[in-house]
Parts: structure tokens; sequence; C-alpha cells
């Protein structure tokens, strides 16, 4: 679920996705004469292409691992290639399908998975993960689990795992007279604290939501939905169920914080991040990827678990890495390198290098890892944190639309224009017909 | 070789070859000319055409092999609400946009074509917004449009008038979009109006001042006139960019709030590449691409009727 500004060309990516959509049964041998670019297999070596679209530290971070794998896999090289932005890492990988040369690894938005596990040059790990008990496949949290998985399919392996957990400026907890948020908070806790640091005047807000109806606006209101006992869809998948009591009762929460101006309504262009650092917000709902910037402004923060109703569950939307067929020795290539980079010691090093949250949840009984939580501190929050996300999003190819639907009943309540139960109760009708919809 | 040799050399007494012909006259120079601009505009225009046009026919997430639909995909669209109310934002943006962009631009460039002091400067300063990058834009607008820490209620607080929600209220952003865009825009309209407004004849002017007009009836009846072409161009060419507005609504409010500005191209980039629905998408460029056509046919059409050609 990490966010990047992008401005697409729009034209030509449709020209691209076309050309791609229309001759993807390209061949599934690849090209290994050209083995330089993207990669081939002679002579028992083989070249295998990871595509990414890190920058940073991460950018060096990837390229420093893959230089230590390649050290020590004589057999085996990893070409790390930049992709650019993520956001468009599906459009470069279909169209390179189409051109016959897919890289054999891609780094892929989570929410992509339904969507991609229809394209048969994607590789299913099951087997592979079957045959090989070092691997742990439940060591990863089910969040990661459950968006790598497709119809029991497993196309990817976790890349970057998040989730929601609750941020605030203790200064203006001090200011206000309020005990700072525990992990045993409750609703009634939070909303009262919410109205206490809300200030109109001195444009003071208590807590920040995206209002921007994107799934921004939409995997926030799931946790809600979820501590009030929710369920997305019913239990078969066939029909909404958020349209719930439990449902009403979160959406009733933001009606009335936002009725009460307790909550800056971000547009979607992620200004809350700055209105916190400078002392305008007295809470977030946020992840570990704020938390550099939060750092940097020098804002006196904490960190806890989401305030709870029946339960304190939170939401997280973990990325894949995603192989693609090129033959059995660049798959097995591939295979033995996401192995090497997903192991436990190797992770933390990663979240040690670039502040990312380990993907593995044996990681933090490993010896190093209090050098990970000291080096960045709060982020052991978000790290047991995942420990409650225990719940996803459906994986289905229409989850977006489903996504758009709750999205624009959620910022009706935002913006007062319409009641919870009514918002809910329509958006439940729109999306038992994207769901009864053929295709 | 030989043979073709052969056959010029006969050809020379009763009719020169193509090739020769070719290599004598100035058409081979002339293709020579065209050939990388045909071949790049076949590459990324012309194939991509052709291929939507494939792509709008059939069932394409962009991601699994496709299958053909015939025309589904633009029965669907007839009957799709949320297209209609597309359509519906698109042709009040463009109502607003043109009309305002046009007319001012005309009032710019007429203010700005004289001698005083600093004129460079003013020229300038309505040309650098278009220049400016469409993000920077976005986000510009975003902070001077926001609710609580802009400039503009800032502003609107100390005239004692009350606060508004601009971009986040469903009444009022698509307003919001169009004031953004005539404000980025006008700077190319008001550099053709101005390049007209230099190339019309002084003796004219002086004929009709001579004659006894003022100067509204000197601007009405021969500087109008004679910016006849220029108008019908800036006309045409807003009316497009109307019509195809995205970038502006996806650095800002993404088509929203409550799905306010969800106008049509932005629409197709929701199906396409939102909800993996290629062929909709491509239905929905198609529709769109042959609306243009028709409104700049019936634009061109009424622009040779109505527009005065001094030469």
């Amino acid at each position: 679920m990490k966010r990047l500004i992008l401005l697409p060309l729009l034209a030509a990516a449709l020209a691209l996705s076309a050309c791609g959509g229309s001759s993807s049964t390209g061949s599934s041998s690849g090209a290994s004469s050209s083995a330089k670019s993207s990669g081939g297999s002679t002579g028992g070596h083989t070249t295998i292409t990871l595509w990414e679209g890190y920058t940073e530290t991460e950018a060096t971070s990837i390229k420093a691992l893959a230089a230590e794998f390649n050290k020590s896999h004589p057999s085996i090289t990893v070409n790390v290639q930049f992709y650019g932005n993520n956001d468009y890492a599906l459009q470069k990988v279909l169209a390179a399908i189409a051109g016959g040369k897919p890289p054999d690894i891609s780094y892929l938005y989570g929410s992509w998975a339904p969507n991609i596990a229809t394209n048969p040059q994607v590789v299913t790990l099951n087997k592979l993960i079957a045959q090989d008990p070092s691997f742990n496949w439940n060591d990863f949290w089910p969040a990661e689990r459950n968006v790598a998985t497709v119809n029991g399919k497993i196309i990817g392996i976790p890349a970057l795992v998040d989730n929601l957990a609750l941020v605030y400026n203790k200064k203006l907890f001090k200011q206000a007279g309020l005990a700072t948020p525990t992990p045993n908070w409750t609703w009634s806790d939070f909303q009262n604290a919410a109205l206490k640091l809300t200030n109109p005047a001195a444009k003071q807000f208590g807590w920040a939501y995206v209002n921007d109806a994107s799934e921004d606006t939409v995997w926030r209101f799931w946790a809600l939905l979820w501590q009030a006992g929710g369920s997305i869809l019913s239990p078969d998948g066939k029909h909404a169920a958020f349209d719930s009591a439990a449902g009403v009762k979160a959406a009733t929460m933001l009606q009335t914080l936002a009725a009460k101006h307790a909550i800056y309504l971000d547009n979607g262009s992620d200004n809350y991040l700055s209105v916190f650092n400078n002392g305008h917000i007295g809470m977030l709902y946020t992840g570990p990827w704020d938390l550099s910037q939060i750092v940097q402004a020098k804002t006196d923060y904490g960190v806890t678990t989401l305030p709870g109703d029946a339960n304190h569950q939170t939401i997280s939307g973990p990325d894949n890495w995603v192989m693609f067929n090129n033959g059995a020795a660049r798959t097995a290539a591939a295979w033995t390198f996401l192995k090497w980079l997903t192991s436990p010691a190797i992770d933390l090093k990663w979240a040690t290098m670039t502040g990312d949250l380990p993907i593995r949840a044996s990681v933090a009984k490993l010896a190093g890892y209090g050098n990970f939580t000291k080096k960045y501190p709060g982020i052991a929050t978000w790290a047991s944190n995942l420990a409650n996300a225990t719940q996803s999003r459906p994986q289905l190819t229409v989850y977006p639309k489903i996504s758009t639907a709750v999205g624009q009943a959620v910022q009706s309540v935002l913006l007062g224009r319409a009641q919870p139960q009514q918002a809910l109760s329509q958006a439940a009708q729109q999306v038992n017909g994207i769901l009864a919809a053929p295709g | 070789m030989s043979a073709a040799s052969h056959a010029s050399r006969t050809a020379v007494r009763e009719r020169p070859s193509l090739l020769r012909r070719l290599l004598r006259s100035d058409q081979l120079a002339g293709w020579a000319f065209v050939t990388p601009a045909v071949i790049l505009i076949a590459v990324f225009a012309l194939i991509p055409i052709g291929w939507s046009l494939l792509l709008s026919l059939q069932s394409n997430n962009l991601i699994a092999p496709p299958h053909y639909v015939g025309l589904a995909n633009y029965k669907a669209l007839a009957k799709d609400p949320a297209f209609r109310s597309a359509i519906g934002h698109t042709l009040v943006y463009t109502v607003l946009f043109v009309p305002i962009s046009v007319g001012g631009a005309l009032a710019i460039a007429v203010a700005l074509n004289r001698r005083i002091r600093g004129i460079r400067f003013y020229r300038l300063a309505v040309f650098i917004p278009l220049v400016t990058s469409t993000v920077a834009t976005g986000i510009i607008f975003l902070w001077l449009l926001d609710p609580t820490f802009g400039l503009v209620n800032y502003v609107l607080h100390l005239l004692g008038l009350p606060q508004q929600q601009f971009l986040q209220d469903p009444n009022q952003a698509l307003y919001c979009i169009v004031a953004m865009t005539v404000w980025s825009w006008l700077g190319f309209d008001v550099i053709i109006y101005l390049a007209a407004l230099q190339g019309i004849p002084e003796d004219l002017l002086e004929a009709s001042e001579m004659d006894g007009a003022g100067r509204w009836a000197t601007f009405r009846s021969i500087v109008l006139p004679l910016l006849g072409p220029a108008t019908l161009f800036i006309v045409v060419w807003s009316t497009i960019n109307a019509l195809q507005l995205f970038d502006e609504i996806y650095v800002t409010t993404r088509g929203g709030p409550l799905g306010s500005t969800t106008v049509v191209v932005y629409y197709l980039y929701q199906q396409a590449f939102q909800f993996f629905n290629g062929g909709y998408g491509a239905a929905i460029a198609y529709v769109l691409f042959v609306a243009i056509l028709i409104v700049t046919l019936l634009q061109l059409w009424i622009g040779r009727k109505r527009v005065y050609y001094s030469s």
C-alpha cells in the first residue's frame, strides 16, 4: 500500500496494454540468447532479472543484498533492475510478457494479486513451498499469506508488510491535560480524546482521515468495521456484510467526529502528515511509512495499537514478489534467490537497513532484533501489531469496484451528505450487484 | 542488376521506369523527409489506435488472454449511469472552460498589446502558468483552496465572507477545476491572440479612426473579424483539450468528492487501470474520439461560414 505520486501518460499506457493484452500468448521459454540483459542459463550458470521500484535507502539496500547473494551463490547472478515508480509496475510487466521477455521476479502491489493470478505466465508456488519445509510458509504473517494467495494458488512471496497503528502528539495531549493513549483504549476513550484535542479557533484537530474515497479511505474503514466485530462480505463471499450494525457503528463514529470538526479531512494528497508535524492534529491512524518524516520533524510522538471496540484489529496492505516463467532453470534460480532474500536473517538485515517491518514473525526472536527496534523508535509497536492484522480484504478481481462503492459511502458520511445506515445500505446494494455480475 | 539496367534502357525510349521517374522527381526527396515522421506516427499513434479499436471489442483485463465480445462493451456503455454522469460533468466543464478561457485570453491579449512600461513582465506573468507542470499547479491549488489552511479562505475570512470547502465540496469542486485550468492554460491562448493582434495592419485601424469609428466600434468591426482565424483555432483546440480533461483531475480531486469531478477520461482511467476493464476503457476512448471528431468538424464547418480570411 505504499503510495507514490504518479502522473500516467494515459495514452501511452493504454497503447502498451493494448499490445500486451492482445498478444499475451508469447513464448514461455524466454530468449536465453540475450543473456546479458534479460537473463538466461548457460553451462550451469543462470542469470535472472529482478524488477523493483525502490528509491533511496531501499534502492541501495536491494542492490547490496543482491551483490551479497551473487557472491555466495556463484552459479546464479541476480540482475536488479529499477523499473521506475511502483505504480506502473503492472503495465511494464505486462508489456514485457507480451514481448516474450518478462522479468524472473517483480515487485507488485498486493492489491493486484487476484488479477495477476489470471495470467498464465505467473509461477504458482504451492509445490515449491510444500517441497521445502525449511521455508516455513506459516512464519509469514496471516495478512501476508492471505494477499499472496488467490483461490488457493500462492502467486507471490511477501515483499513488504505494513499496518495501521495510533500515532499521537504527546505535546498536544499534555496541553489538553489528557493521559496518553494506551493499548487498552476503547473507541469511547478515543472519541473523548479526539473531541478534547479539537479546537477550531486554533485550527487544531483531534484526528485525521483520508477522505478521497480511494482505497486509502476504505481500508481505514475496514479496520473500524472489524474492531466492531463486523465483516466485509458474508461467509460465502456472495453478499455484502459491511452494512451490519457493526458497520453502522463504525460509520457513526466517523459521522459524529466529522460533524464536530474533530477530523482533519485529507484530500488524498497526504497533507495530513505535515499538518500533524506542525502540531495541528492530535492523533493519526498511520503506518511505518510516515515514521521517518515524523522523526525528521522532531515531533514528540508516541505509537500504540488502534483503539478497540469488540477487539483491537488493524489492517495490513502487503506487497509481493511475483515470479514469471522463463523456463525451469531460471525459475529454480529465482526461487533460490527469493528463499534467501526472505529468510529471517536476511530479512532482519533488510529491515535494519531500510526501516521496513520484518515480514516474518520469527525475526523478532533473532539476536539482532533489538538493534532494529532501537534504530527506529516506535517501530516495535507496528511490528508486534501485525498479530492484530488477522483479517484481510477479499481476494477478488472485482475488489477495486467494491472499494469504489464503499469509498463513496464513507465519503458521503464524512461530508455529512448521508446517514451511516443509508450510505452503507446503498453501497451494499451496489456491491451485491458487482458480486452477482458474471466475469 | 543487368536485367534492371536492360529494362531501364529499353524503358528510356518509350516511357521512363517507375524507379527512374521517382529518382528524377521531387517526390523521392519529399518521401525521404517525411518517412521518419510517418514511421514514428505509425508506431506511436496509428498502430495503438488500431489496437485499441480491437481492444474495445474484447473482454480484456489487460492481464489474462482476452476474448472477443463484439459490441457488448458499447452496449453496456449505453446503459451505464456512471458514464452518463461523466459525460454530464465533461459537458459542464467544457461549456464553462472554453468561453471563459477564450474570452479571458482575448481581453488579456488586448490589454497586453500596447507599449507600456513593464509589458514584458506582464506577458511573462501570463505565460508562466502554462510552463508550470500540472502536478505543481495541482499541489499549489490544493493548498490555496485547502478549507482549513488555505490562502483563499483566509482572504474570505478577512473580508468577513463565509468559509468555503472548495475542492472538498461536491457542489463546488468542478468549478474550482474550471478556475484552475483556465489559470494554467490561459497563457497559450493569449500568445496566439497577441500574435494575431500584431498581424492586424495599422492602416486599417487608422482608416477606421479617420472614418470616425470609436474604439469599441473599431474593435467590433475591424479587430474582432480579423482575429477570426485565431479564434477558430483557439476554440477548436480548447474544446478538444476540455473534452480530454484528465491530468488536473488526477492530481487534485481524483474524480471526487462523491464523483462530482469524474469526467469521461478519468472514468476511462478508472475502468481500464483500476477496475481492469481494458476493453470497456477502450470503448469509452472510441466513443470520446467520435464525439470529439463530430464536435471539431461542426466547429470547422461553422468556422468556414463565419470566419473572415483576409488573404
